[in-house]
Order: C-alpha cells, then structure tokens, then sequence
C-alpha cells in the first residue's frame, strides 16, 4: 500500500507546519499580551499621565469683578468698571526684521517707530512685554499683522471713567487682584466673587470633550455689583472746592465729608491732594493713598464745644439761656486756660457768646457743671461716657473703608497720672485739645445731633446691583437711639445757626444764606502736638463742623484744613471759607429742600 | 387516474422497499458556533458603532458649545467696553470740558418764594 504511506507522510507533513504555523501565532499573539500588560498594566501610571499632560485641561477660571456704581441725580452710573485690555509680548528669537516690526507695531500704538527695535532685539530672553494695557481694538491691529513672534494676551483692568474722582475712597485693584486701600480693600470679598474650575479632557484644539468622563466645569460667581450713597456731582465739586482752597492756604492735606444726619450715608467724602486709582502705579507717596478724612486723626480743635455744649444740655446741667460769670481764665494744674485776645476778658456770658467767641474758658466751665461745679472724677466720668458712649469718639465707626484710625480719648481714671493732672487733660479736651478725632466720626457725632439723638452707622454702601440691573438698598443701621434728646437737639440747633449769623456779622460776608435755609455750624483752630512735648508755636489746624437744611438739617459737613497759611485763625480763614462754598453749592444746586417744603 | 393511483405514483419516486413513506423532519433549526460568534461579532460591532456615534454626536455639541461660550465671552467683552465708553462720554471732566458747557452761562444764588 504505497499510495497510503506517502499520503499519511504528506498529512504529517502539512500537519507539522501547521502546528508551526500555529505555534507562531500563538507565540506573536503571547507577545502582544506580554506587551500589552507591560503598557496597560505594569506601565498604567506612566502612559496616564504622559497621556494627560497632553489631553488633561486643568485651569482656575477667574470671576468678574463687581462694578461700582454711585448716585448721579435720580440715576445710577458706573463709577469702576472693568475692561480688557491686552498686552502686547514677543519672542525674539523669532523676530526676522526688528527694525520693520518695531515700526509696524509703534504706527499702531502711536509711539516713536524704533521705539521696540532694541526690546525685539533682545538675545537672552524668549518672553519680552513691548505694551501693556493697550486696547482691543490696538491689540486687534497689531494681531492683523501676523508678524512672526508678536502675540497679544488679554487682561480684565479696573477703569476708572470719571478719573480721580473719589480716589482715595475708591482705593485700587493692585496687579495680583487683591483690593488695596478705600472700598475696593474693604469689600474685596464681595467684589473679588468666587473663581470657576475647569478640569477637563481635551481634544487637538483645546476643546473640553463633552463625552469624557470626569469632567469638571465649575463656572465663576462674578463680585457683587455694588451702589455707593456718593452723589458723582457733588463729590466732583467738593473735591474742587477743596482744591482751589488747600492752594489758596496753601494746606498740604484738606479732608471734607457730607453726610446724610437722617440715615448716615455719605455723600460726598474728599481729600486734597489725591490720585488717580488707574494710575496708582505713578504714585511715589503712600500717604496719598489714605483716606484722610477716615484715617488721620487730630486734635479737632474748638469743633469740641458743640459736643461739649450739647452733653451739658443732654446732661441738665445747663439750659440753652444759661449764663453764667466768665473770670477770663481757669488755673488748673498749673497751667492757665485762657481765651483768645479778641474774645475779651472776665464777663457774663451766655451759651451763644461760648460758641460764637469760642471760649475755651466756657468748654471747661461746661465740665465743671458736670461735676457739681468742679473737675472731678465725676465731671471727668460723665464727659469720658458721652464721648465714648454717646459719640462714639476713640473707636472705629465701621465705615466700609481700609486702615480707619479710631483716635484717642483719654480715659477719666488713669492710675499714673494725679487727679490735677486728669483734670487739665479733661479740661482741655473740652476745646478739642489732647484727644483726636477723624472728620468722619466728627461728622458722625454731629449728625446724631442735630437728627434728634440717633447714631447712624456711616456708610459708603447704598446696595447691591443684580443681573438684572435691580438695586436692592441696604437699611440705614441704627447703632444708638438715644445719643441725645429731642430737646437737646431742638436746643443746639438755633445756637449753631447763631454761631453762623455771628461770623457772618463779623466780616464773614459769603455766610450769607437764604432765610429759608437752616445753615449753622462752628469753626476750631487746633494747636499741634509738638513731637518734644508741648504745642507747637506758629501751626494750627483748622476745622469746621456744620449743618444745612430745611425744615430739618439735611447735611452734616465736617472740614479738616491741615497746616493752612492764613493772616487769620485756621478755622475761619482755612475751614469755613470751605463750610460756606460747600453750604452755597448745596443750597444752589436744590440739593436742599428749604423750609416749607 | 385517480387520486390514490396519483398518490401511489408519487411515493415511488422516492419510497424505496421497506421504507416509511412518510418521513418527519423536525422544522427547529438550530444555528452552530461559527454562526454565533459572527453574530455576536456583528452586534459587538454595531454596539460600538452606536456608541461611537454617540460619542462623536455628544463631542460636536461640546464643540458648539464652547464655541457659543467664547462668542458669549466675545460679546461681553465688547459690551463692557461700549459701558466703558458711555461712561466716559458722560464723565463729568469730559462734560466740564464740552463746548456746551463753555457756552454755559454761571448761576447767581437762589432764593425761593415763599407763598
């Protein structure tokens, strides 16, 4: 059976290669499971994240500053808004012709044409800025170009569309975004918003894809837009009254605050000099970026005897028609408290003759009646309460404002000190002397005066602006109901309105209101502490605190002038030139309701 | 012919001696292996077909998306600076400087009339 041998060899035959075959096969396909465990199991970690690095999109997605808006009339206007701006960068290394681009990218940005060669010519850096805050529209042009190495990046800016208005009360945004200073310092919670997250795969573009697991897409909640209680016109215009007067005096710092007596809402709040926030970077002083009239405390001066005169009346202690013998002067401690020359010597005098001559001799017979008749720690005891307790002077007044100072009052009883010695101090903080006092919290506490003895915590923030552009107000918040009675407040009213008529009929002629306008007031002359001890000779502050109004004071002015030089008295010749500008603008521009209506 | 002779022709054509003429064949079919893994291959491939469908759908409206978040992004950037423009149009040192205002003649003090 030959056939069936060779028939049985050729079936092994072909039966080896295909099991060589077969083996091979599987040997290949061992490799590829051997090589895919390697990949996908051993080497998992690496490929991931070799993989992610090119897919994974990870970033922190910034949130939309809140605007700041402010009263202008019965509108609302945006007073910091935010705006892109881009800067313009190049790398060098890719630049062919710096000469040309240099002069392509200046024709747009209006500078010199070599103005970028040298920067574009740079060897050691690949990452050069040539323009910073340029605008879309500049960044667009230069971007049309298509010069090889040029790229633009865009970047959300504070803009400031009235310029320096309210600079100092504004405060700024510096480069890492943190609110610096003024508003932008206390509200930057509020205003910052809470940054997006965004971890995503991506495709070749950048793009997230919507069918990957994993995603993260946690978008931005923008800053509160907020609403300020300033009026834009009348912050703009007292900023120029100060202005004109800090360069007639020749004052190095001049504070003024206008605030609402009926809710405690400021509406205006300036310093001279001040900056501009969109060029903060410019400045050299950092004094300049405080508040002044929040953060720098003096010894107010005279302006102490209204609070004076009216914890005496709140006290009982006096009457509105008091009168009482004046000897000219007072020896306590020591030292002699004394009257100015003009004001006369010994004399009878009535409440109206201290606050119109402004007899410091007066303020400290005031604190005697608190004592019975005498400075004691009774006297001392009930002043310190009505300062601190009633006006709230040596403590913050919550202002929404960075770096608010609180002052200083003395406190009645300290244990080093001897009684006489405690009784001058008192005595002289009667007349605003040995205390400071900002012209904010002077503001406050005048305010509580004349409103009939409410403490209104004072404010910059009038509300808040929703997506759809409805503003919800904030309630005044009533720190103290009962800084005084009504009928303090009914009684030191005509005094102040004395006060005015007074100076006016002292020369003073621009202090000449309508009749049907409430304006009264009081100036101060404060001496300054000398470092060594003592006063200072020839420097003097000068300050003003006074009210216009209606049928009921509608705005409590506070003016601090630092260091004037006049031929008069600071307050008189310095402050209440400022007093009766911003009392005229008020009662011209029918920012007050007259009496009757 | 007649019928049962016409029957009797037709089984000769097949019956053989000693044989059933009637046969029964069951009618249940059953597929073998080979069949089942092409069709269990098949649907695998029509399943992940669906699923790349889908994804590559899901994906496209991704795309849409973002490029509707960058047009939206686009827009508000041109809205904020068209309010930044308004609001320096209306600035009060632009208004100061306008010659409207130079034309402008200043106010005398006010007084109001009481009835």
């Amino acid at each position: 059976m030959p056939m069936k041998n060779s028939n049985h060899e050729f079936n092994l035959k072909a039966l080896g290669k295909v099991n060589l075959i077969f083996f091979f096969v599987i040997v290949f396909i061992g490799l590829f499971i051997v090589r895919l465990f390697y990949v996908q199991v051993i080497k998992y970690s690496y490929y991931k994240h070799s993989a992610l690095i090119g897919q994974l999109e990870q970033a922190k997605i910034p949130a939309t500053r809140g605007l700041i808006e402010a009263h202008q009339g019965n509108q609302i206007m945006p007073i910091v808004l935010n705006q892109e701006l881009f800067t313009i960068y190049a790398d060098p290394s890719l630049i062919k012709n710096p000469s040309t681009s240099s002069s392509k990218i200046a024709a747009i940005l209006g500078s010199p044409s070599n103005s970028y060669e040298k920067l574009l010519s740079t060897k050691h850096s690949r990452y050069i800025i040539l323009a910073k805050k340029i605008t879309q529209d500049q960044s667009d042009k230069i971007i049309a170009l298509k010069l090889p190495g040029i790229g633009s990046i865009g970047q959300d800016y504070r803009t400031y569309p009235q310029g320096d208005l309210a600079g100092q009360l504004l405060g700024f945004v510096n480069e890492n975004g943190k609110g610096t200073y003024g508003i932008e310092q206390y509200l930057n919670k509020e205003l910052s918003g809470t940054p997006g997250y965004l971890k995503a795969i991506t495709d070749v573009n950048g793009v997230p894809l919507a069918s990957s697991k994993g995603n993260i897409d946690v978008p931005p909640v923008d800053g509160s837009n907020t609403v300020l209680t300033i009026d834009i016109a009348m912050q703009k215009q007292v900023q120029d009254i100060i202005k004109k007067v800090a360069t007639d005096v020749k004052s190095p710092l001049v504070s003024a605050v206008i605030m609402d007596p009926n809710s405690g809402a400021i509406k205006a709040m300036a310093n001279y000099p001040s900056y501009n926030p969109a060029e903060y970077s410019k400045v050299t002083d950092s004094n300049l970026f405080n508040n002044a009239a929040v953060s720098n405390p003096i010894e107010v001066g005279s302006i102490m005897k209204v609070l004076t005169t009216t914890s005496a009346l709140d006290q009982k202690v006096i009457k509105q028609d008091t009168k009482y013998n004046d000897p000219g002067s007072w020896l306590i401690d020591g030292f002699r408290i004394k009257n100015v020359e003009e004001d006369g010597g010994a004399g009878v005098r009535s409440m109206e003759d201290l606050l119109n001559l402004s007899l410091n001799t007066g303020a400290t017979w005031l604190l005697m009646q608190m004592g019975n008749g005498q400075i004691n720690k009774q006297a001392r005891q009930a002043w310190y309460d009505y300062e601190t307790k009633h006006f709230r002077l040596g403590q913050d007044t919550g202002i929404e404002q960075g770096y608010e100072a609180k002052g200083v009052f003395p406190q009645p009883n300290i244990a080093y000190q001897s009684d006489e010695q405690q009784n001058l101090n008192y005595a002289n903080t009667t007349f605003g002397q040995a205390m400071t006092a900002s012209a904010l919290q002077m503001d406050s506490a005048l305010s509580s005066i004349i409103n009939g003895g409410t403490y209104y915590k004072p404010h910059l923030l009038d509300g808040t602006i929703d997506k759809s552009g409805n503003v919800t107000y904030k309630k005044p918040i009533v720190v103290s109901n009962n800084v005084v009675s009504n009928s303090t407040t009914s009684n030191i009213i005509p005094l102040l309105q004395q006060v005015v008529k007074g100076h006016y009929q002292m020369g003073f002629k621009y202090l000449n209101f309508p009749s049907n306008y409430v304006v009264g007031g009081k100036t101060g002359t404060a001496q300054i502490a000398n470092p060594n001890g003592g006063y200072q000779d020839h420097l003097f502050n000068g300050t003003y605190i006074g009210f216009v109004g209606g049928d009921k004071p509608q705005y409590a002015i506070a003016i601090f002038v630092t260091t004037p030089t006049v031929p008069g008295y600071a307050g008189s010749y310095a402050a209440q030139p400022i007093f009766g500008s911003i009392a005229h603008m008020l009662i011209d521009e029918s920012y007050v309701r007259p009496i009757g209506q | 012919m007649t019928y049962s002779s016409t029957l009797a022709i037709n089984r000769q054509n097949y019956s053989k001696k000693n044989q059933n003429a009637v046969s029964f064949r069951s009618r249940e079919r059953t597929l073998g292996p080979v069949s089942n893994t092409i069709i269990l291959i098949v649907l695998a491939c029509l399943l992940g077909l669906i699923y790349l469908t889908q994804v590559t759908k899901t994906n496209a409206y991704g795309e849409q998306v973002y490029s509707l978040q960058k047009q939206q992004t686009q827009l508000q950037s041109q809205y904020n600076n068209l309010e930044v423009s308004s609001a320096q149009l209306q600035s009060l040192d632009r208004v100061q400087t306008s010659d409207a205002n130079k034309n402008l003649v200043p106010t005398s003090s006010s007084t109001t009339l009481n009835n």
